[in-house]
């Protein structure tokens, strides 16, 4: 019998060695650690930047106060905001001094007349005042308004979209190698795709609501333009990676190469652009809702307004309404999709 | 009538795959090509459509010269049959028998899929000539069988009226009695329309049945051309080579009697 390492010792170092003294895997390493500790220190550092100690250190404080032992800013915040949020308002009254021409006799749909007294200190005479003041209360008339809010943002999210397929086809001709006229093309579209989507939606509305105003307009367009770049880069992609077979077939039968591409490519990449569109119809939508917020239009303007007035009854009427639309969304487009296209 | 003058093809490395090829084919003759793999059948059919030059020698299609100048053009006059198909699996088996003819069309009514109504009655004519039916016109041919698609792409081939049909084993995926009726309806097809066809396969049986002319290589060299009757078990021997090995399994499957009726 031969002592292995007496081999290995015998023999020069580039000649195989005995398994037994086969270098093995070996878990934990200098390297390895060193490494560790450096992601430790970096995540240490960066969570003291976005103050997640006081994080963790308020959220613990709130979970002790859930069991009344102490008191949590954390909490009261949010009972603040519970407290006034619930029920949630879906009536709305006006003064009936304040409408032009009231018809007393012919009150719309659902509407009632209704009594309220005021009672409005006066510094003057330093006594309250009692007023009874008549007002036209309809008491699903906000909850219309939001609906009504709310199916402009759907509005948005669709136009956006729309546009957003307008802009994102040629460019993503233009965009995919296999398809387009020169290298100069592509840059140019493909640059200009990566530009779209690098602006984030909010700060192209800001630029939009300078340019068109408040409303709808600068919401679309904000939409239509980020995600054209999204959806554009996906067009490209989706080209350049068609199967090549039948686009030789009929690129050897002498069509030219728009024809090629609408008989050989398009067919075969439609399937998984109108998938990508139907997301991207979704997500707008979703956009929509808070885009209002920096004045392009929809439920997001009225959202704002109503935060910035502590009406948070409001509000919760707001969150309620986006919340069952986008759930809704959800269950329609998760129906959709389960058909095979 | 295509004629292949003293075409030679060297490839880098000094491979010829294709070496002092002079032949003929009258229009209207079903060719069909032999040889064991790397033989140069694929070659010469690249030779044929211009998607090879050849090195010397020239490739002549009715009277015209198939160069580099002329490429495109002579591609049109000319349509493939692979073994891959490349038909359009998301289109309608309609519409891949009119994509054959797209280079003939205003961009505007490919781009509406509006085809003009005697383009769509022979795209209906040819289907009905490969033995399919009307049930299946408006169906995507990724729902057909192998032996449909295969004939969908055969329809397609003859479409836009081709001078020749090459056809690159055009059955080797399909089972035997669908590889015969493929055939047959390949064979019908260009009777039907007087085209040309040069059909490379590996199946020896297949090409006893089918052919009007046998054109057998091998490294590069024809060593027989002739009508199906003329060949031989020493023939074969000569394409194959001597080891059974090298022989595809159809010619050692080909029972003696059959063989015997074939060659009679």
């Amino acid at each position: 019998m031969s002592n292995p390492s007496s081999i290995s010792s015998s023999k020069s170092p580039n000649e195989a060695r005995h398994h037994s003294q086969w270098a093995l895997h070996r878990a934990i390493t200098p390297k390895l650690v060193g490494i560790l500790l450096l992601v430790f220190i970096a995540l240490a550092w960066s969570a003291k930047n976005t103050e997640l100690d006081r994080a963790a250190i308020e959220t613990g404080q709130a979970i002790v106060a859930l069991t009344g032992a102490t008191d949590s800013k954390v909490l009261d915040s949010a009972g603040r905001f519970l407290d006034d949020a619930f029920p949630f308002t879906f009536e709305s009254s006006i003064e009936v001094s304040r409408i032009d021409n009231f018809d007393r006799d012919s009150l719309p749909l659902f509407s009632r007349i209704e009594s309220r007294e005021t009672r409005e200190y006066d510094a003057f005479t330093e006594t309250y005042l009692t007023e009874t003041k008549e007002y036209l209360v309809n008491p699903i008339g906000y909850l219309l308004k939001v609906l009504a809010k709310m199916w402009e943002s759907i509005e948005m999210g669709f136009w956006g979209t729309v546009l957003s397929v307008a802009i994102s086809i040629p460019l993503g001709v233009l965009g995919a190698k296999n398809y387009t006229p020169n290298k100069l093309v592509y840059t140019g579209a493909r640059t200009i795709l990566g530009f779209h989507r690098a602006m984030p939606e909010l700060i192209i509305a800001l630029f939009f609501v300078l340019m068109y105003g408040f409303g709808p307009i600068a919401g679309i367009f904000a939409l239509a333009m980020h995600t054209s770049g999204v959806l554009g880069k996906f067009f490209s992609d989706e080209i350049e990676n068609a199967p090549e077979g039948p686009q030789a077939a009929l690129k050897a039968s002498g069509a030219g190469s728009l024809k090629v591409l609408r008989f050989a490519v398009f067919p075969q990449v439609f399937p998984a652009y109108v998938a990508y569109v139907q997301y991207i119809f979704e997500r707008n939508i979703r956009t929509a809702t808070i885009l209002g917020m920096v004045g392009a239009g929809g439920i997001g303007m009225e959202l704002k307004g109503r935060w910035d007035l502590f009406d948070y009854s409001h509000v919760s009427t707001i969150l309620l309404v986006i919340f069952i639309t986008v759930m809704t969304l959800e269950v329609v487009s998760q129906r959709i999709r389960g058909r095979s296209l | 009538m295509l004629q292949l003058k003293s075409v030679t093809k060297v490839y880098p490395g000094n491979t010829k795959a294709v070496n002092d090829i002079t032949v003929s084919i009258p229009n209207g003759e079903f060719c069909v090509l032999l040889g064991p793999s790397g033989a140069g059948k694929s070659t010469l059919m690249g030779l044929i459509n211009g998607l090879v030059l050849p090195t010397s020698g020239s490739v002549v299609l009715n009277d015209e010269q198939v160069d580099a100048r002329n490429q495109k053009k002579i591609q049109q006059r000319i349509s493939m049959i692979h073994q891959q198909l490349h038909l359009i699996p998301r289109l309608s088996m309609l519409h891949n028998v009119l994509s054959g003819k797209l280079y003939a069309l205003p961009l505007w009514r490919v781009l509406a899929k509006h085809f003009p109504e005697n383009d769509q009655r022979r795209a209906c004519r040819l289907l009905a000539e490969v033995d399919l039916t009307e049930s299946q016109l408006h169906r995507r041919v990724s729902a057909l069988s192998g032996g449909q698609q295969q004939r969908v792409a055969i329809a397609r081939a003859f479409m836009a009226r081709p001078e020749i049909v090459l056809a690159d084993e055009p059955v080797a995926s399909l089972d035997p009695t669908v590889s015969r009726s493929v055939l047959a309806s390949l064979r019908h097809t260009s009777k039907q329309n007087n085209t040309t066809v040069v059909c490379s396969l590996h199946q020896v049986d297949y090409a006893l049945e089918f052919a009007d002319r046998i054109i057998a290589m091998r490294e590069g060299k024809i060593v027989f051309d002739g009508p199906p009757q003329r060949v031989s078990e020493s023939e074969l021997t000569n394409i194959y080579g001597s080891s059974d090995d090298h022989k595809p399994a159809a010619i050692k499957a080909v029972p003696q009697i059959e063989r015997e009726v074939a060659l009679a």
